[in-house]
């Protein structure tokens, strides 16, 4: 009992998977950039960079995980 | 019913422009729980083998669990309840169905073993920390907020047949390092005060 075909469901995992992945890198690395001058002496500013470098690795793994899913890697 | 206050705001949850009072009986937490409805729906597909079916009730989880805070700001109704109660749904849906998925063969057992070890770990510090502080309190961690959506994902990748040991064995390493960076804020560093 399905939804999609099974060459549409592969398609929507890599496109709902890849584009988030992508978006969330490239945000989160917008966001670092932009914290860039902000004072590392607050807790607050530190937990907020390290979540910024946290979200661009899952990116990063989220795109590498849908070429190795598409055969590309 | 919970008071919001500076405590929170320092703490990093629960922002509240002023003392008042927030009853737990609002549209967000309903929001919240009425992701455990979604719980019944997952198991009934994986049961029956039904890849997509199981895959659009974890998307509809998710979904859910980014709809309550919307609904906790236009109705103004944050709250630090609200947002312990939405770390625990987390923990209970993705919990449950990281357990579904290894119990029947969709994803790896050693690393769901070790996250949900993770998880209770990190539950465990959360319930020291609020108690540091002395009353209901979300502790903030913008890591962990990160890696809960990839939470969400890791049962969508076993539901969707994706990289599943790739996935899977990546996310250990990543929720470890998280977890002993947070250890530092909940158990050692001092705990914000009122204001």
């Amino acid at each position: 009992m399905n939804i999609l075909s099974d060459h549409a469901f592969h398609w929507f995992l890599m496109i709902v998977t890849g584009g988030f992945a992508g978006a969330w890198f490239v945000y989160d690395l917008w966001s670092l950039w932009r914290s860039r001058n902000a004072d590392r002496s607050d807790p607050i500013v530190r937990d907020r960079q390290f979540g910024y470098v946290v979200g661009m690795t899952i990116g990063v793994l989220g795109v590498i995980g849908v070429l190795k899913f598409h055969g590309v890697l | 019913m919970v008071v919001t206050s500076a405590v929170d705001e320092a703490a990093g949850s629960a922002p509240a422009p002023t003392s008042r009072v927030v009853s737990p009986w609002n549209p967000a937490n309903a929001v919240t729980a009425s992701r455990f409805l979604t719980l019944p729906l997952l198991f009934w597909a994986v049961d029956h083998g039904y890849r997509q079916w199981a895959t659009l009730f974890i998307i509809i989880c998710g979904l859910l669990d980014k709809l309550d805070g919307l609904v906790a700001r236009i109705f103004n109704c944050r709250s630090a309840f609200g947002e312990l109660f939405d770390a625990l749904t987390d923990a209970a849906c993705y919990g449950f169905g990281l357990i579904v998925c290894a119990a029947y063969g969709w994803a790896p057992v050693v690393p769901v073993v070790l996250v949900i070890a993770l998880g209770v770990a990190n539950v465990l510090m959360r319930a020291v920390y609020t108690r540091r502080v002395g009353r209901a309190v979300n502790y903030k961690s913008y890591a962990m907020e990160r890696i809960v959506a990839y939470t969400g994902y890791l049962i969508g990748f076993a539901t969707g047949n994706m990289e599943v040991d790739f996935f899977y064995w990546c996310f250990v390493p990543l929720l470890t390092v998280i977890l002993i960076h947070d250890a530092k804020r909940m158990l050692i560093d001092p705990v914000p005060r009122a204001a």
